[in-house]
């Protein structure tokens, strides 16, 4: 039965491109969306999931082959590098691959700063600068290599803050969440690793990947998934560099763990920057915060370590058979209305903002402008101020203006609070610019063309 | 997560340049307009405490009105060291099967279902602080919620020895 599916979503997906071209040209100049997706994706997807359109049909066939009880191994590369549909594909397999099943699923994002479910991203991402390269982007096209538009996402799961770009492939296996445990799947990463040479590669306490850097070989079974010839004992120098971190996401059957491998990436000098926030120091947050390594490239090509990676876990997995199902993902599975749903949430402000944890803000006045403001659900629930330089009749206004203000909506301190004080002079400007720098709300994150 | 205050979100939708369309996430439903709080009380059946197949425990009040609710012992053995707990806002509406929160431990984040519709009453606000208490005692003073109980709850539910029998098969 598998085969002559995938022949017919193959075939699908030929005519599906062919009457789709056309019609794509004409609509999309009228779309503020995504040239990326428009170019590829057909006009009547902009409907869904109301009327079920032909498309609707074509790539159901991907939910109903995931879903197959027969389907006990199933492998899928993704060739779209856009963050949010890859984990909205990725979280669609988490929901309806088969409770018995393991998935493998391979992805590269452009580049994009990824948070965990429940940390905050004021004290963890400078979004200052996200703020900045996306606002390079538009003119001259004379930015520098380094400077080009990052994304913000909010992914599912668990765990700190990591980078993405073209040179980390991200990997993740759905399985049944007995058979889980945090550490399998990375050892299977280190042997497919060591298989390609890799030798200093391991599983660290934490459940990530690192490359030992000892200076001596030290006896080791070189089956031993959790040592190198190069460890050292824990603690001592040299530190070992992170190569690939992991995130888990649980259901009551199933079991999400899914991690970074950086291979190649051309940012690792300027990845501290994206990951450095001006306020973490000011605010006192619930949640999670990230643990902070050294990292480094492992060296290997990506494409390369997508074919060992696929091939470990074939061969890990033999017992249950040869996968059911390998298949190519792209950009149209956007069309899939399940797909497209966990896009759409992953794309709100709500999620990306509003989802941050209680926390509070506490700007001293000895040395800054003496405000102090507690967010829960993202909405601002104290302003309170201690020797503040603005009047007492400004610090009313504020405080009756910011009580209850969901902060996700204030785009600009500064025009927010211009258009609403009564007065504004040096002093509020000041106060303004200050919050400007710690409390920024990037853009709303659009696609590239926008 | 949208706003929870009804009053908050009115003057924000008069106030926002850009008036969003709601949120299409689960807790979309906890916006939804309160409706008039019915009188109801479950049958005694429920009033011992039970098991859900995704590891929540309720128990009813005396008087069957409120349920309490939380994570079973198991579960909590299962996600390891507890590092945040995410708990519902208290006068949310809730549907039976809802996301209302979410345990996040070692990197692991799971969403905390209920099994049971209706308003939440009171949450338990020392986990804010001391979510690792999940881990001393859930099925006692680490409780997650109390909820004011509308209907009688569908799905299947256990008694402790039903849930231990389902556990061990696990």
């Amino acid at each position: 039965m598998a085969p002559s599916r995938g022949d017919s979503l193959a075939c699908a997906r030929r005519i599906f491109a062919a009457c789709n071209c056309p019609r794509t040209s004409l609509l999309a100049p009228r779309r503020s969306y995504s040239s990326l997706l428009m170019g590829r994706t057909a006009p009547w997807s902009l409907s869904l999931p109301s009327k079920r359109p032909v498309a609707y049909r074509r790539f159901s066939s991907f939910v109903e082959k995931l879903a197959d009880p027969s389907n006990k191994l199933q492998s899928y590369i993704s060739s779209s590098d856009d963050p949010y549909l890859n984990l909205s594909i990725e979280h669609v397999i988490l929901q309806k691959s088969p409770a018995d099943s393991t998935v493998l699923f391979l992805y590269v994002n452009r580049p994009c700063v990824v948070i965990g479910r429940n940390q905050n991203p004021w004290t963890e991402v400078n979004l200052g600068i996200l703020n900045g390269t996306r606002q390079m982007q538009n003119p001259k096209g004379s930015e520098p290599p380094a400077m080009r538009p990052v994304d913000l996402v909010r992914r599912r799961s668990g765990g700190g803050t990591v980078f993405h770009d073209e040179g980390n492939l991200n990997w993740s296996i759905t399985c049944p969440r007995n058979d889980f445990t945090r550490d399998k799947h990375a050892e299977m990463v280190v042997r497919a690793l060591r298989k390609l040479g890799i030798q200093r590669a391991r599983v660290n306490e934490r459940h990530d990947i690192v490359l030992d850097q000892g200076h001596e070989r030290r006896a080791s079974d070189p089956h031993d998934t959790h040592r190198t010839l190069y460890t050292v004992d824990q603690g001592t120098l040299p530190r070992p560099l992170k190569v690939s971190g992991s995130a888990y996401k649980l259901t009551r059957q199933r079991a999400l763990h899914h991690a970074t491998t950086l291979l190649s990436s051309p940012n690792l000098h300027i990845i501290p920057q994206y990951l450095r926030s001006p306020a973490k120091k000011l605010i006192e947050a619930k949640g999670v915060e990230s643990v902070s390594s050294p990292v480094a490239n492992i060296g290997l090509d990506v494409k390369a370590f997508q074919k060992c990676l696929q091939a470990e876990f074939a061969n890990m997995y033999a017992n249950l058979g040869t996968p059911s199902i390998i298949e190519t993902v792209h950009d149209e599975y956007l069309n899939i209305p399940e797909v497209r749903k966990g896009y759409e949430e992953l794309r709100t402000d709500d999620w990306m903002w509003s989802q941050t944890p209680q926390f509070h803000l506490s700007l001293d006045p000895s040395v800054d402008i003496g405000v102090d403001m507690d967010v829960h659900h993202g909405i601002i629930k104290s302003v309170d101020f201690k020797g503040s330089l603005l009047s007492t009749e400004a610090q009313q206004d504020l405080r009756i203006m910011l009580l209850d203000q969901k902060l996700q909506d204030i785009h600009n301190w500064t025009r927010f609070l211009q258009t609403r004080l009564k007065k504004w002079d040096e002093r509020s400007a000041a106060v303004a610019r200050r919050l400007d720098e710690l409390m920024p709300i990037p853009a709303p994150s659009m696609s590239m063309s926008d | 997560m949208a706003a929870r205050y009804s009053v908050a979100r009115a003057a924000r939708q008069l106030t926002s340049a850009a008036a969003r369309k709601p949120s299409p996430f689960v807790c979309q439903r906890w916006q939804q307009a309160s409706q008039a709080q019915r009188l109801f009380s479950v049958s005694a059946a429920l009033k011992e405490k039970k098991y859900t197949e995704d590891h929540e425990w309720i128990e009813m009040s005396a008087d069957g009105k409120t349920c309490t609710l939380g994570i079973s012992e198991y579960a909590a053995k299962a996600l390891g060291d507890v590092v945040y707990i995410e708990l519902p806002q208290v006068e949310m509406e809730v549907s039976e099967g809802d996301a209302i929160g979410a345990v996040e431990s070692v990197k692991s984040a799971s969403d905390i279902l209920t099994p049971i519709s209706g308003t939440v009453a009171e949450v338990n606000s020392d986990l804010e602080n001391k979510p690792a208490q999940i881990n001393k005692d859930p099925e006692g003073d680490a409780w997650i919620a109390k909820i004011t109980v509308v209907e009688e709850p569908k799905g299947k539910l256990m008694s402790k020895s039903e849930y231990t029998e389902f556990t061990e098969e696990a």
